[in-house]
């Protein structure tokens, strides 16, 4: 494990209790200076906030979760300026919308957190876990809205006794957590898919809100209201993993164990195409849009412990069917193996613009992930790396991140009024947003105010294990060659990081993040002993800093 | 006609210089930053870290039990000392030393050196900083010597760490363990006085019991094993040591040398250059006026200067001698020049 997936206290609980008092206990803080504070780097879910330049970012830091809400717009060469941030943490600290090993689950439809923006009423929506005995977030508890930063609003689902008298949802309540929303704005419902309890219907359209739940029966093709005694029987009452609104004909699409099943405006329910490759499937995903229309639908099952992957595709109107992605060579030739040969990947979110359907995948463990940008003809590499493997997955290479941290999720939103911008959550560095459809990318995370000509030098974390990054943070007032280097407690140089590199002046910060960062290594490429090392920043102006990092220490090799 | 001893000395004193100035070549594979023991490489005693940190070779070098138990062996009186060095950067460092005559032929001492840092932030991801940590490590030492001649004295000390990084209070979700102690390690020595103007010392630091005699333990940061634990390796040392006494213009002066090699592997004996880094220290004392000296020295590629007052300090009957030194220091690879170090040192007759 490393240090950086570590959780950290004080100062978020410091925060919290701070912002707290700043409102007088609605916990909310602005900064419209920097522009630069999220709840936390540790975004796990970013959605639009419905509103031009609008997003909205839920972050988890520690114990504590919170969600930012930034405001955006566009400079005049296209560049996105964040306006300002403000945020408030949830309101319950035993609740979450972050699961507990959301990393390591096998299972597809449990390794991404399902958001929608809901309209006004309803706004951002994310699904709740609370802890269970374990104290261990994996108990689904219902969901979050979040109309704005005073209505961090929890919406409880009631659990059905099925769930208490079946060993096998007893066992493993994940498997009715919430793994889907789709919002009807015209009948004012919110849709969500709650695996083996079927799904769920928010109806906000009368005076009180109110909650059904209903199962698929594939027997009697109906969805049937669930009874609190009810039997389950998952031959004929399939797990429903995502729901969609099909965009064009307004049915809702349900994504479910055995194939894709769609219910018509007037309540009818049948497969959702006469017939399909995915009729058997386990379909754990499901994602519409994009102009022509593209379907999107992610299989997924487990067979001797690994988790069997697979992205398939319904583009425009002319196939009758699902087939599965095609995966190209820079040459645009199509490719026998593609990334799911690789890696246990899964979809963590689907952002279309235009022709384009940007997929992010993310392995287990989230060793890699990355978005895969689907034209009309497939994923096309965008690189061969030196060992000839065509490269498809576009985030830290392209630029997308300048830190190594994993893609958690994925989004459109209107950044202007003809504009639609792209933006991605990640675990640890906060949030990349891109006005051109991903080619150039403005990241935005908590950075602390350092003082100019290398004044103050901040290591970010300043407590690692080797292999992880505490970046060196420093700023310049003109641009400069910057030598980093590190020394032992009694002063041996024992790396150099960076030697007359050219460096620019900026606002907040001058680092290079994919450079200037000390991994816990030596110049040999050996683990520092556990201790305090120093790290000295010089400029070609004969400016000198300072910063610490501490290395908890590696193997002797 | 050179004899042998001669030969010896201009040998030895030939690699302190090489081994001082051109430390940096010979480092080309292994590195000793990356390394435990800091804290035994940037020694203990003000007085001595005037001179170059040499003392290994000096009868009246304190604590003896970390410079070379077999000091010990020619201790007449109780002795004390206590060395406070703030170097920059919020390094704090100190060392103290007891020790003392048992028996006729015996010697026995207790030292501890000290290095910490002051003001270390801990800094999470969200580049917030939670807090000031001040972590420490220290070394203790348990010397015992026995002077076989008048001449010659063999001592060994035993010798363990403790070190607490203080930063377990801002991690949660994981019982994290921040506080580590060594197991004991051995180090042997031998001092000879040859005359009245030469001495000589041997030391041979950081033996263990374990496989190959390395001084190597495991530590594990977290109590629950959710991080991976890590290895706390201390290099063998081979420390030779000289010193010569002589007068120049009627003024007592004394030239200090030694060498060091620091075996950076984990094996019993390593003969590949690539694993074994050699530096050296030279130093210079000079009384120039009755018990005021003058020093400055060398250590690897830092430069010291420093001075000394002896005084008694009479309390009723008895004079109980003292002395006060100051050293400042020049760290050259770093650029940083320490000007407060102090030490206080005395005998209890």
């Amino acid at each position: 494990m490393k240090l950086g997936m570590m959780k950290w206290v004080v100062a978020r609980k410091s925060i919290a209790f701070v912002a707290g008092l700043l409102v007088g206990g609605s916990a909310l803080c602005t900064n419209a200076f920097a522009g630069e504070t999220l709840f936390s780097n540790f975004v796990f879910a970013v959605e639009s906030a419905g509103e031009n330049g609008a997003l909205w970012a839920f972050s988890r830091d520690g114990s504590y979760s919170g969600v930012t809400l930034l405001n955006f717009n566009v400079a005049g060469k296209g560049n996105v300026v964040t306006e300002a941030t403000a945020q408030s943490p949830v309101e319950t600290d035993t609740l979450t919308a972050a699961r507990y090993e959301i990393f390591e689950e096998s299972f597809a439809e449990r390794r991404r957190i399902p958001t929608i923006y809901a309209g006004t009423k309803l706004g951002f929506v994310l699904p709740m876990f609370a802890m269970d005995k374990d104290e261990r977030y994996r108990k689904p508890a219902g969901f979050y809205t979040v109309r704005d930063l005073k209505n961090v609003i929890e919406n409880p689902i009631d659990v059905p006794s099925v769930a208490n008298d079946l060993d096998t949802l007893k066992d493993d309540p994940m498997m009715y957590a919430n793994s889907g929303f789709a919002f009807d704005s015209t009948a004012k419902r919110l849709w969500v898919a709650r695996g083996a309890l079927g799904v769920m219907v928010h109806d906000i359209s009368g005076k009180k809100n109110t909650d059904t739940t209903f199962i698929l029966n594939t027997k009697t093709k109906k969805l049937e209201r669930l009874k609190n005694d009810a039997e389950l029987d998952f031959k004929y009452n399939p797990e429903i993993f995502d729901v969609q609104l099909h965009p064009e004909s307004g049915d809702l699409w349900l994504a479910t164990a055995q194939g894709i099943w769609k219910r018509t405006s007037n309540g009818d329910v049948s497969r959702a195409l006469e017939s399909s490759v995915l009729d058997t499937m386990r379909v754990t995903g499901l994602w519409m849009g994009g102009e022509p229309l593209q379907i999107i639908a992610e299989t997924n099952y487990k067979k001797d412990e690994n988790s069997i992957g697979g992205l398939w595709r319904k583009y425009g109107e002319k196939p009758k069917d699902f087939s599965k992605v095609n995966f190209l060579d820079t040459a645009g030739k199509k490719q026998k193996k593609d990334i799911y040969d690789e890696a246990d990947y899964t979809v963590s979110d689907v952002a279309f613009i235009g022709k384009t359907a940007y997929v992010l995948v993310r392995a287990v463990g989230g060793s890699i992930s990355g978005y895969l940008k689907l034209d009309s003809l497939g994923a096309k590499a965008w690189e061969k790396d030196d060992d000839g493997k065509d490269q498809w997955l576009y985030g830290y290479e392209t630029g997308a991140t300048d830190r190594k941290a994993v893609i958690m999720s994925m989004t459109t939103f209107p950044l202007s009024k003809n504009r639609t911008g792209l933006a991605i959550a990640t675990y640890g560095n906060g949030v990349s947003v891109s006005a051109d459809s991903g080619a150039t990318w403005s990241i935005v995370l908590n950075r602390a105010k350092l003082s100019n000509d290398l004044g103050s030098i901040r290591m970010v974390p300043s407590v690692i294990t080797p292999g992880d990054e505490a970046l060196v943070s420093y700023k310049l007032s003109k641009d400069s060659k910057v030598t980093i280097e590190v020394f032992s407690y009694d002063m041996r140089k024992v790396r150099t990081i960076v030697k007359d590199a050219e460096r620019n002046t900026d606002a907040s910060r001058s680092t290079n993040a994919k450079e200037d960062f000390w991994d816990g290594r030596d110049d040999h490429g050996k683990d520092c002993t556990m201790g305090v090392y120093y790290i000295r920043v010089k400029d070609n102006h004969g400016h000198v800093g300072w910063g610490k990092a501490m290395t908890l220490g590696g193997n002797f090799r | 006609m050179m004899n042998l001893k001669n030969l010896v000395v201009a040998a030895l004193a030939v690699c302190s210089f090489v081994g001082s100035a051109f430390a940096g070549p010979f480092t080309k594979k292994s590195e000793l930053g990356g390394f435990d023991g800091f804290v035994e490489r940037m020694s203990g005693g003000v007085r001595e870290l005037g001179r170059g940190n040499t003392g290994s070779a000096d009868t009246a070098s304190m604590p003896g039990a970390f410079w070379n138990p077999a000091i010990l062996g020619f201790r007449e009186n109780l002795g004390v000392t206590l060395n406070i060095e703030r170097r920059d950067l919020d390094r704090l460092g100190g060392a103290f030393g007891i020790e003392g005559k048992v028996g006729k032929r015996m010697g026995v001492g207790f030292a501890m050196l000290y290095r910490g840092d002051r003001d270390f932030k801990v800094i999470d991801d969200d580049d917030e900083t939670m807090g000031t940590a001040k972590p420490f490590f220290s070394m203790f030492y348990l010397g015992f010597a026995y002077r076989a001649t008048r001449q010659d004295a063999f001592g060994i000390s035993l010798s363990m760490s403790y070190d607490n990084l203080d930063v377990a209070q801002y991690f949660e979700g994981i019982e994290m363990e921040d506080s580590f102690r060594s197991p004991v390690t051995i180090n042997l020595s031998w001092l000879r006085q040859w005359n009245a103007k030469w001495s000589s010392s041997v030391v041979i630091r950081n033996l263990s019991f374990s496989k190959n005699l390395s001084a190597k333990w495991s530590k594990n940061p977290s109590k629950d094993n959710s991080l991976a634990s890590t290895e706390g390796v201390r290099p063998k040392v081979l420390q030779i040591g000289l010193g010569y006494r002589s007068h120049i213009m009627g003024k007592p002066v004394y030239a200090w040398m030694e060498a060091l090699d620091y075996q950076v592997a984990d094996t019993l004996l390593a003969f590949d250059p690539q694993l074994h880094v050699w530096t050296g220290r030279v130093g210079f004392e000079c009384e120039v006026v009755p018990n005021a000296t003058l020093r400055v020295g060398m250590d690897d590629l830092n430069w010291m200067l420093g001075a000394g007052y002896k005084f008694e300090l009479s309390i009723g009957r008895k004079k109980y001698p003292l002395e006060i030194n100051y050293a400042f220091l020049y760290e050259t690879s770093a650029g940083l020049w320490s000007p407060f170090t102090l030490g206080l040192r005395g005998y209890i007759p």
